[in-house]
């Protein structure tokens, strides 16, 4: 399971690069980051390399986080990679929340990261380690691609 | 024109001895009926008899909309229930509603003196009133409605909203007179305009407005659009309902029907009362209802006091537009929303004390609330769906409770500007 940083931000400009710069004054390395936007709010999801200390400054500067548990799955970077994976899940009738890519330094395949509802989470690593083209990463494997 | 000149055009003499006469009552029977305002005149060593002249009414005490809260629903009633006819309410400061009763005597008063305001504004019985005034607890529907048909017009119960009805029935039925809020009738001149229909193919020749605050450029701007005469009404459920002052065909300040009602303006920080002419808050007695009678009630409006002898022949005295409130109480498309009751309905979602900010807008000629909320590590998920129900269930909570459409926007913590560490909760950004 991978420990990923959920934050609150305003849909404004500067609010985002507040909390960049918060992280990057404290020297934490930012692994992976996608933004889902709503009218007047978004929320920032970011992987990062030292979870603890990331959560810690955030707060520290009154900024609203929480850590949602998600999978980290690697596949092949080919055609038909991906559908591997979300095939997978939809046989097992599991419902994707959100999905992203995490860009990984040292492999050439793929990594995505996933974020299924609470209760389906340990069906749908069961379902993903029985595919044998899915490679589903713990969080000190994912940190170091 | 008058509905009832000996009363309207009462010399001021005559006037102030018939309202002594009827203070002195007046102060009598809620000392003697209502443990309330005995326990206020006992804590101040004061007897009804020490009511000699008007000017010792400045010693009484005051009434203030939490009074009315805490002896909720019927506690400042003087009469026993039986004798109350019907019972309106008004938004108060927290969830509970101010709750008024009238005796059959209070709406045969009630009546009469909306059938004056009525008059004043150039109605009379042959008009044909469309009365888009809301009809239920709150009075502004029922009030214009028993003046109406007190005076022998027609009136047209069509209550609020639905503006493509309002137009067909303005046009079919040749209404001539519009009763409703200020901001509403700026919307319908609105929604004629872009309907191609012009004002003057209507009957309509006068509108009466009230239960907001609107300003002399919103009246031009109504009485060109709308090719009309506009008149500034006031009321508040506590003392009555609309028509408590109204203005005359001189449309310069609004007759307070004295022989009901003694108006006073005191500085809402000393208490003291002013001389006529000063700025300050109005305070309100009313000298003949039975139902609830109120002593010199607290209304946290904001205004003077013209003492001069109006050109229209009446010697009641004139109020001036209000100028503001001496309370945060907002009032929003004709409903009073305050602060507090915002707090209680996000104190009840969020389980911890919000920090939150009302901004008002008018936006065209409709007022808009928004409330910004700051957004707490327990109310956060990372779901956006979460979020957007959270917002959701702020908004349908506020509309069923204070019953106005508000827009809800999340924050982020701290965000929004502390004064002395509490929020500055109200900002209105209307220009009226």
């Amino acid at each position: 399971m991978i420990r990923q940083v959920s934050i609150f931000i305003e849909n404004h400009e500067g609010r985002l690069n507040n909390v960049l710069k918060i992280l990057a004054e404290n020297k934490i390395n930012i692994r992976s980051l996608n933004i889902a936007d709503a009218t007047d709010f978004g929320i920032v999801r970011l992987i990062l390399q030292e979870t603890e200390k990331g959560i810690e400054v955030l707060k520290k500067n009154d900024i609203i986080t929480t850590v949602t548990p998600v999978l980290a799955a690697e596949i092949s970077d080919d055609p038909g990679g991906l559908s591997t994976l979300v095939d997978a899940l939809t046989q097992a009738k599991i419902n994707i929340v959100y999905a992203y890519s995490f860009l990984p330094k040292k492999t050439d395949n793929a990594i995505i990261i996933i974020r299924v509802d609470d209760e389906v989470q340990q069906k749908a690593i069961d379902t993903l380690e029985k595919v044998a083209e899915i490679n589903l990463l713990d969080r000190e494997t994912l940190l170091l691609k | 024109m008058y509905w009832n000149k000996s009363y309207e055009c009462m010399p001021r003499e005559k006037l102030q001895e018939l309202q002594l006469e009827r203070l002195k009552r007046m102060v009598n029977r809620i000392y003697h009926d209502v443990p309330f305002y005995r326990n206020k005149f006992q804590e101040k060593g004061l007897l009804p008899e020490d009511v000699k002249t008007l000017e010792d009414l400045q010693n009484l005490p005051f009434t203030t909309k939490v009074d009315l809260r805490d002896n909720y629903p019927y506690g400042l009633f003087t009469v026993p229930l039986e004798q109350i006819v019907r019972i309106h309410a008004s938004s108060g400061t927290t969830g509970k509603p101010t709750v008024v009763g009238y005796t059959r005597n209070d709406i045969s008063m009630w009546s009469e003196l909306m059938a004056r305001c009525l008059v004043a504004a150039g109605a009379g019985p042959h008009s044909v009133i469309q009365n888009a005034y809301g009809y239920g607890l709150f009075t502004g529907g029922l009030g214009v409605h028993y003046g109406a048909e007190r005076l022998g017009a027609s009136i047209i119960p069509i209550s609020g909203g639905n503006t493509a009805k309002q137009i067909m029935i303005m046009q079919d039925f040749g209404s001539t007179v519009l009763t409703c809020t200020p901001s509403y009738a700026i919307y319908l001149a609105e929604v004629l305009a872009e309907s191609g229909i012009d004002p003057a193919s209507l009957k309509i020749r006068a509108g009466i407005f009230g239960a907001e605050p609107w300003s002399e450029n919103i009246r031009k701007d109504i009485e060109k659009k709308l090719k009309i005469k506009a008149y500034d009404i006031y009321g508040l459920s506590e003392i009555m309902g609309p028509g408590v002052a109204i203005e005359c065909e001189c449309q310069d300040g609004l007759h307070v029907w004295e022989d009901h009602f003694i108006p006073e303006i005191i500085d809402p920080v000393t208490l003291k009362v002013l001389p006529y002419g000063e700025q300050g808050e109005l305070v309100i007695t009313t000298i003949t209802k039975e139902g609830i009678p109120i002593l010199r009630y607290r209304t946290r409006d904001i205004t003077t006091i013209k003492p001069e002898p109006c050109a229209c022949g009446r010697t009641h005295l004139r109020i001036s537009r209000l100028q503001g409130r001496s309370d945060d109480m907002l009032i929003i498309r004709g409903v009073n929303v305050f602060p507090t009751q915002i707090e209680s309905v996000l104190l009840e979602i969020g389980e911890v004390e919000p920090h939150y900010q009302l901004v008002v807008r008018r936006d065209g000629s409709l007022d808009t609330l928004e409330i910004k909320v700051e957004l707490s590590e327990a109310l956060f998920s990372d779901r956006i769906s979460n979020l957007e129900n959270l917002e959701k269930r702020i908004r349908d909570r506020i509309q069923s409770i204070i019953g106005v459409n508000a827009k809800v926007s999340l924050v982020e913590p701290k965000s929004l500007p502390r004064s002395e560490g509490k929020s500055q909760r109200v900002v209105d950004l209307r220009e009226i």
